[in-house]
């Protein structure tokens, strides 16, 4: 069919000079049916005000429930196609790092492709300006003596949220802010007194109120005008989702760390269940009750934390706060519970190796798991302690979180812990895990010690290594057995060749001069080589190639946003859950599903006919 | 008997218990349990610079040695031995902490030992004990 039905006249956004007039004609201007579609699409362009191509603008449609949105990027023309599954009064707006955001709403029915040329506006104020930079632009701006200083501070203060949002550069007064990062403490921000005071008194200084000038470069390319971007939103303002795991049945499964839930995405339907883990006989926060976990997200006392999937079916995941590893199967939506024992604090990251053996990091406690799912074997393996101080806390922490248990809620570990006077490095943390698929060995990262550690799945034999940056925190295999570590504390992505022991690494370029990334964790794309990369202070994702050595910048269409773990669907994309905590800091307030197909917007082109972009 | 010089042990021992109990308070101003085992330091400290309370001295050392032993075994076997481990452990601890903590402990090795082996320690301790009734 290639009759083209006009409906309204046809008007490019920018065009429109007289702001009065623009309200009035958003919904109808710009916007005309030129042909069928699977779905409601849209194509035209993106400009900047002056009416240049807006090259690598985020082009979004909304559906009518604001729950959902898909994403495009304009190309070097300023073009853009996006086929949408929406239907009915669609928002859709164009937003590009520099200027203003605009938006249009558009009634659209299914298999109707609209034409919407949309213009980027200039900011009203400098104040607005500075409101849309990402939270990497503000925390640029603290005024910090040494990078020591300032170590502490990335390490600590930028896992859970970023620094530099709206909601955490509020100006306090030196003594709120104190006290805001003692709450932090009790959420296991492991400082010690001296760092609180000097985090406090720069963050006074430095979070002042006043707006921040800062050109972002988010790196457009040809590349990324060929990528779509898919957002769900899950849960409410107080869920903590955090990782994300894409399961055999293409769903994708969240855990809600703070409400013991486990939420599924049928992608295909867009239908979103929630399913509660079963209760266990320990107190609001369980192992961790002693802490000062946040009412109202904190509701729970297991922490589902991380996901892996064994060949049976069922998802094994990591409860955090109660020390229990459990089984979901998909299928009956059993959940069935397996302690961990041994002492063990925060089962971490989990992982499934070849045999179905399950694997997973004890962060706390400075330990291993392994499950074996048919004889329901649990076995822990202290891992080395790397000195003295750290020794003390394998042996101690156990003990003193349970003290600190005794009184709930009082943070009591805090007024004994060696860590108020030796910082957080006091412990080891070992933090991610995956196995090798080469020679089926299992490799984990310590956050705090900066070391990788290789165990024999036979012998249980360990071997470490040194990283050459700081915080190595979830680490990934890519086909050829070559681990990838991202540098959490120093903003970079690491390389190990398993083979022949060497390291190679790269610094992730910032948006802007001064500014830091904080990269928590990435996954390989087996077939391509690519290592896909958090970048949770500029709210992007970054594609690093293996063959040129570069990274590919995917802004993401939503402020705030702080990924985990990240997983692949078989047909191409990328997921993670945006986890910021809490999660009514992020621009929808509600956390989400994000899911990137690098191939999105061609498959959109092809399926519409439309022309690919210049490149 | 009357001693009027203080011997060199009680001045050594009231020193390094009295440089103790400073590190403690320092660490102290960072996390707050560690004035505690400052605390009893001190007091340790002052007893044998004064020669007084010779029991009371001897108890804390004592309660110090146990809580140290019983929590490094339980911390060591308490898995084996199929024990309440944590909460052994925790109590231990605490016990610790407040008979001096972990420098306590160091010290009390050669305190115990100058107590139970010496006589200059005994003699300085007897010397400044208060009088019982119908004792010449």
């Amino acid at each position: 069919m290639t009759q083209k039905t006009i409906e309204s006249p046809i008007m490019t956004l920018h065009s429109l000079s007289r702001p009065l007039a623009s309200l009035a004609l958003l919904a109808c201007a710009g916007v005309a049916m030129v042909g069928p579609a699977h779905a409601a699409s849209f194509t035209g362009s993106a400009t900047t005000p002056d009416g240049k191509p807006a090259f690598g603008a985020m082009v979004t449609v909304f559906n009518e429930a604001g729950n959902r949105r898909e994403t495009v990027y304009a190309a070097a023309d300023g073009s853009y196609t996006i086929r949408t599954p929406f239907e009915g009064k669609l928002n859709v707006r164009v937003r590009m790092a520099n200027f203003d955001d605009n938006r249009v709403t558009v009634q659209s029915a299914m298999n109707q492709l609209n034409r919407v040329d949309i213009s980027l506006k200039r900011f009203a104020s400098e104040s607005a300006s500075s409101d849309a930079l990402a939270a990497s632009a503000h925390n640029a701006k603290l005024p910090w003596k040494s990078l020591d200083d300032r170590a502490p501070f990335i390490s600590q203060c930028n896992y859970c949220h970023q620094m530099g949002n709206a909601t955490t550069r509020i100006p306090r007064s030196h003594e709120n802010w104190i006290q805001t990062i003692n709450k932090m403490e009790g959420m296991l921000a492991m400082l010690t007194a001296g760092e609180v005071k000097t985090i406090a008194g720069v963050l006074t200084k430095g979070f002042d109120g006043q707006p921040v000038k800062a050109t972002h470069n988010y790196g457009p390319s040809a590349e990324l005008s060929r990528a779509k971007v898919e957002e769900w939103l899950v849960g409410d303002a107080l869920s903590f989702i955090h990782d994300l795991d894409v399961a055999e049945d293409q769903k994708l499964y969240g855990t809600d760390e703070g409400h013991d839930l486990i939420w599924v995405l049928d992608r295909q339907t867009g239908k979103i269940d929630k399913y509660p883990l079963p209760k266990i006989n320990l107190p609001r926060g369980g192992k961790f009750s002693g802490m000062n976990l946040p009412i109202g997200i904190f509701t729970g006392n297991h922490g589902p934390h991380s996901m892996a999937q064994t060949k049976d079916g069922r998802i094994w995941i990591t409860n955090a706060l109660s020390s229990t590893i459990m089984s979901f199967d998909p299928v009956t939506k059993v959940f069935k519970t397996y302690p961990v024992g041994n002492d063990a604090l925060y089962p971490h990251t989990i992982r499934v190796d070849k045999d179905d053996i399950v694997w997973f990091t004890i962060v706390a406690s400075n330990q291993i798991g392994r499950f074996d799912p048919k004889t329901e074997k649990m076995t822990v393996t202290g891992l080395p302690s790397n000195g003295f101080f750290r020794w003390v806390s394998d042996m101690l922490f156990p003990t003193l979180l349970h003290i600190s248990s005794w009184f709930p809620e009082k943070t009591l570990l805090l007024d004994f812990s060696h860590h108020k006077f030796l910082g957080y490095n006091v412990l080891a943390f070992p933090y991610g895990i995956d196995v090798n698929p080469v020679d089926g060995s299992i490799w984990y990262a310590k956050l705090y010690a900066n070391k990788i550690g290789r165990i024999d799945p036979a012998t249980m034999a360990i071997t470490e290594f040194d990283t050459p940056m700081k915080g190595p925190r979830r680490p990934r295999f890519d086909a050829k057995g070559v681990l990838w570590i991202p540098s959490f504390d120093e903003g970079g992505l690491m390389r190990f060749d398993t083979a022949s022991k060497a390291f190679e690494s790269w610094k992730i370029p910032g948006l802007a001069d001064k500014e830091y990334e904080v990269p928590y964790a990435l996954n390989v794309d087996r077939a391509s080589g690519d290592v896909w990369v958090t970048a949770n202070n500029t709210d992007r994702v970054l594609r690093f190639s293996q063959a040129t050595k570069t990274f590919q910048s995917y802004p993401s269409p939503t402020r705030v946003t702080v990924l985990r773990d990240m997983s692949f669907t078989k047909d191409g994309r990328v997921c993670s859950s945006s986890s910021n905590l809490p999660a009514y800091a992020i621009e929808d307030r509600v956390p989400s599903f994000i899911c990137i197909d690098p191939q999105g917007a061609d498959k959109d082109r092809a399926a519409l006919g439309a022309t690919k972009p210049a490149s | 008997m009357t001693l009027t010089n203080r011997p060199s042990l009680a001045r050594l021992f009231a020193a390094l218990l009295l440089l103790s109990s400073l590190f403690m308070a320092l660490l102290g101003m960072s996390a707050s349990a560690y004035f505690v085992p400052a605390a009893c330091l001190l007091l340790q400290a002052v007893l044998v610079w004064r020669g007084k309370g010779l029991t009371l001295f001897k108890r804390i050392i004592e309660l110090n040695q146990i809580t140290g032993i019983v929590l490094i075994l339980v911390l060591w076997l308490g898995d084996a031995l199929h024990l309440p481990k944590l909460d052994i452990s925790g109590a231990m601890l605490l016990g610790n902490l407040l008979t001096g903590g972990p420098l306590m402990s160091v010290l009390a090795v050669p305190i115990l030992g100058a107590l139970l082996f010496g006589k200059g320690l005994p003699r300085w301790f007897a010397a400044n004990a208060p009088s019982r009734s119908g004792e010449a």
